[in-house]
């Protein structure tokens, strides 16, 4: 069981009196896709917020490659490998694309720096091709792939996303699933995904469903059943 | 404690000082002090805190009230009350034109306004000196010639008694339960179709007229009023009493004003590094009692009697 | 007549610009607007009177030190930890003024005659139209231009200045990333004093310093800088100038008195006006 990669035990996050994480298990193993599903209000933003160090936590352990982290602040917690891609304010606003990146390399060597850039480049062409326009003059689309290449260029080996396909369209959502699975791929990356968006089936290998700040099921992919993941927004499991 | 208790114990302590008119001497002339600046500090209490408007220009409406009761009276004749009553209708006007111009803008750089009308008053007084004698400042005899200084010092304790009763009373008005609201809630109470603009401007008249009486009453009291006294850091103090007193009691300010105007009095002898504990000490009550001193030295109360029952 | 006003003005304005920059860059960074700043400059510029006898570069070097270092400690300590809990602007405000207290009363408790003159070289007189400044004068303001050139060039091209610009426009994606904005702050707010001291040393050197000055630096160069857009260090600049010449000409025609009544007064007009100030932003680098 310890031999996962990250690892938060009974995790509970309040806001005020308001419990929005009770007593949570959650565990990664190494170069898997992990999803987190539920419907809105689930906690799901505030799992991972948790574990990147923006919120902090009342009760719980969070272990990630041997430390407990759970009082470490952001920077720290970056530095020994995680990152979070948040929903939103997630881009540099007024610098260029090509900044944007550059910023993001700053825990890297010189070399390994302009190996992540190009490859940033080369999974989303469109950045190339817009990279020395300002961040926030992009679409909506675009700045959500920048805030993924910002987040690959950041170098972390765990890679937490919170809600990459809210605002895009269908075609783009299926898109953007396919180059995470790539980059999974590529980089051999562990990715931590909450989803609103039931196509995460296609790329998570495992899927836990959080409602109302509980895990309701943690399930492979293969074992799992599609009613129980619709059920848990149609709200019928409590 | 309970609310009717606060009231009376904030009351009852502000009476206590009427005893002081029997011995005078310094410890009467300080207290007049405080007592004075109480009356602004309420002012700050009601406004600022119980209102929720950001206006931090205390200094310039107790101006308007010392300064024009000298000018009506010493160069237009006029009588001595009739021109500390005219002055201090004419104190809020300042904030609420301040007020009605800063009305669509948001954030912080609206109340620097009201800051920097602070820092602007003394040095128009000074622009003026003509008129206002500037740094060498005015001297005015006032009520003092017709009461005496023990009987002055009594007025100035009922007059701000009769302040801190009347906001005490006002915040439990309908008006004042308005005020509340607004100040925790701007939207939500004109969501519910109450005109914020109107009992925002009452608010600011009401803080300005109060504030300019007590200026009028304080160069009465002092006889003498130049810009050194409503320099920038007055209105600071004054900001300071019901912030560092606590505002969320009534006996807060109170607390507040003594220590305003106390703790200088009493590092006179370390007065070279005065002004270091002050600002430390302003620096380490903010942030470890940001409620102020009166809600934590009545939890402390509580601690001791429970620890001897 | 009027070139020598605006000549004056570009000058005073070049003062002025120095802890205008100081205000801009601590507020663009940190977005905490610091009172202080002119209290701890003025600090300084006691400092290096002190070591005048040594030798003047050893002295402005020393001043200018010990206003970054105090900066630094003065954020570190005390402003990032409250800013990271929450503070709001009115509550850095109380908080930068009741330091500048504690700073005006080391002044006053280390020097007894806290009023002091620098004599700074006079470096010959630039002539040109037919007018003659003393060469000296014009230090500040290319100083000044300096300065603002340097840092738009670091955040440009340096890894550094780069980090600056992230964390001025999303702290929180900043840390994510990995940029150690507590150290950007520290050194943000060191620069800014640094810049307020050597503005001190400036104003001591034409004028004198003495206790109120740094109040009054502090909130000049705070209001300058408001009118400016106050975390924008271009703003900063013109308005410094704007206001540096506002100054001179109220001083010709109304008198000594009347010139700061008129800056301040325009400073309100301004912020009823257009309350992001003229270039209208407040927040970039």
């Amino acid at each position: 069981m310890d031999e996962s990669l990250l690892k938060i035990s009974e995790l509970t996050v309040c806001y005020g009196r308001i419990s929005a994480l009770k007593c949570i298990d959650f565990y990664v193993n190494d170069n898997e896709i992990v999803g987190i599903v539920g419907p809105n209000g689930a906690g799901k933003s505030t799992l991972l917020e948790a574990i990147a160090g923006s919120v902090p936590v009342r009760e719980g352990r969070i272990r990630f490659l041997g430390h407990h982290i759970q009082n470490w602040s952001v920077i720290k917690r970056r530095q020994l490998g995680l990152m979070l891609i948040p929903q939103e304010g997630n881009i540099f606003p007024m610098m260029t694309v090509k900044k944007n990146l550059e910023v993001s390399v700053i825990l890297s060597d010189r070399h390994t720096r302009d190996e992540l850039i190009d490859y940033v480049y080369q999974i989303f062409p469109i950045l190339w091709e817009r990279r020395r326009q300002t961040a926030n003059t992009l679409s909506g689309g675009q700045q959500k792939m920048l805030a993924v290449g910002i987040g690959i260029a950041s170098n972390a080996r765990v890679m937490l996303i919170d809600e990459p396909s809210i605002g895009l369209a269908p075609k783009l959502v299926t898109k953007l699933f396919d180059t995470l699975q790539r980059i999974r791929e590529d980089t051999k990356k562990t990715i931590v995904l909450s989803e609103q968006n039931i196509k995460i089936l296609n790329i998570a290998d495992r899927l836990f469903g959080l409602e109302a700040g509980e895990i309701r099921f943690d399930e492979r992919k293969e074992n799992l059943n599609r009613d129980v993941v619709k059920d848990l927004y149609l709200g019928s499991i409590s | 404690m309970k609310d009717r208790y606060e009231k009376l114990f904030s009351i009852g302590i502000l009476l206590i000082p009427l005893l002081f008119a029997i011995r005078g001497g310094y410890l009467q002339q300080v207290s007049g002090y405080v007592f004075l600046f109480l009356i602004q500090g309420y002012v700050a209490w009601f406004l600022f805190f119980k209102s929720g408007q950001p206006f931090f220009g205390y200094s310039v409406t107790m101006a308007i009230g010392a300064y024009g009761t000298i000018v009506l009276t010493v160069m237009f004749d006029w009588p001595l009350l009739l021109s500390m009553l005219v002055s201090s209708f004419f104190a809020p006007v300042v904030g609420v034109i301040l007020f009605l111009a800063t009305i669509r803008a948001r954030g912080f750089y609206v109340s620097m306004t009201s800051f920097l009308l602070a820092i602007l008053f003394p040095k128009l007084i000074n622009a003026l000196q003509d008129i206002t004698g500037g740094r060498s400042g005015l001297y005015f005899s006032g009520l003092s010639e017709f009461m005496g200084y023990k009987m002055l010092y009594v007025l100035v304790i009922l007059v701000t008694v009769a302040i801190a009763a009347l906001f005490m009373y006002l915040m439990e008005t309908k008006t004042g339960k308005i005020l509340t609201l607004i100040s925790e809630n701007d939207r939500l109470a004109e969501a519910v179709g109450i005109n914020t603009r109107k009992f925002k401007i009452a608010a600011y008249c009401i803080a300005g007229f109060i504030s300019g009486l007590g200026g009028a009453l304080y160069v009465n009291y002092t006889g003498f009023v130049s810009s050194i006294d409503i320099e920038v850091f007055t209105t600071l103090y004054i900001f300071f009493i019901p912030l560092i007193g606590g505002s969320s009691v009534f006996y807060g300010p109170i607390l507040g004003a003594l220590f305003v105007i106390l703790v200088p009095e009493l590092l006179v002898p370390v007065e070279r590094y005065f002004r270091i504990f002050f600002g430390l000490i302003f620096i380490i009550i903010i942030v470890m009692l940001p409620n102020g001193l009166a809600p934590n030295l009545q939890k402390l109360f509580v601690r001791i009697r429970s620890r001897k029952a | 007549m009027l070139l020598n006003g605006i000549i004056t003005g570009l000058i005073m304005g070049g003062i002025l610009s120095l802890p205008v920059l100081g205000v801009a860059v601590i507020y663009g960074i940190t977005g905490i607007p610091n009172f202080a700043i002119g209290v701890i400059g003025v600090f300084g510029g006691f400092i290096t009177w002190y070591f005048f006898s040594v030798s003047i570069g050893f002295a402005i070097a020393v001043g200018v030190i010990a206003c970054f270092v105090i900066g630094y400690a003065v954020q570190r300590i005390l402003l990032t930890p409250i800013s990271e809990k929450g503070g709001d602007s009115t509550l850095f405000f109380i908080i930068t003024v009741s330091l500048g207290f504690v700073f005006e009363g080391i002044i006053r408790a280390i020097f007894p005659r806290p009023n002091i003159s620098l004599e700074l070289p006079r470096l010959g007189t630039v002539t040109f139209a037919g007018f003659s400044v003393e060469g000296f004068k014009i230090i500040a303001l290319v100083f000044a231009l300096g300065t603002l050139a340097l840092i738009r060039i670091m955040e440009e091209r340096t890894e550094a200045g780069k980090s600056w610009q992230a964390t001025s426009q999303n702290l929180k994606l900043a840390k994510l990333v990995g940029i150690n904005t507590t150290q950007v702050f520290s050194i943000a707010s060191g620069i800014g004093c640094a810049l307020a001291c050597v503005g001190a040393i400036f104003w001591g050197s034409l004028y004198n310093l003495e206790l109120s000055s740094g109040w009054d630096l502090g909130f000049m160069g705070f209001i300058v800088a408001v009118v400016g857009g106050i975390g924008n260090i271009w703003g900063g600049m013109i308005s410094a100038l704007i206001m540096g010449m506002v100054i001179s000409f109220s001083g010709y025609l109304l008198g000594g008195e009347w010139q700061s009544v008129i800056l301040y007064f325009i400073v309100i007009l301004v912020l009823i006006i257009a309350p992001k100030g003229i270039l209208g932003s407040e927040r970039s680098l």
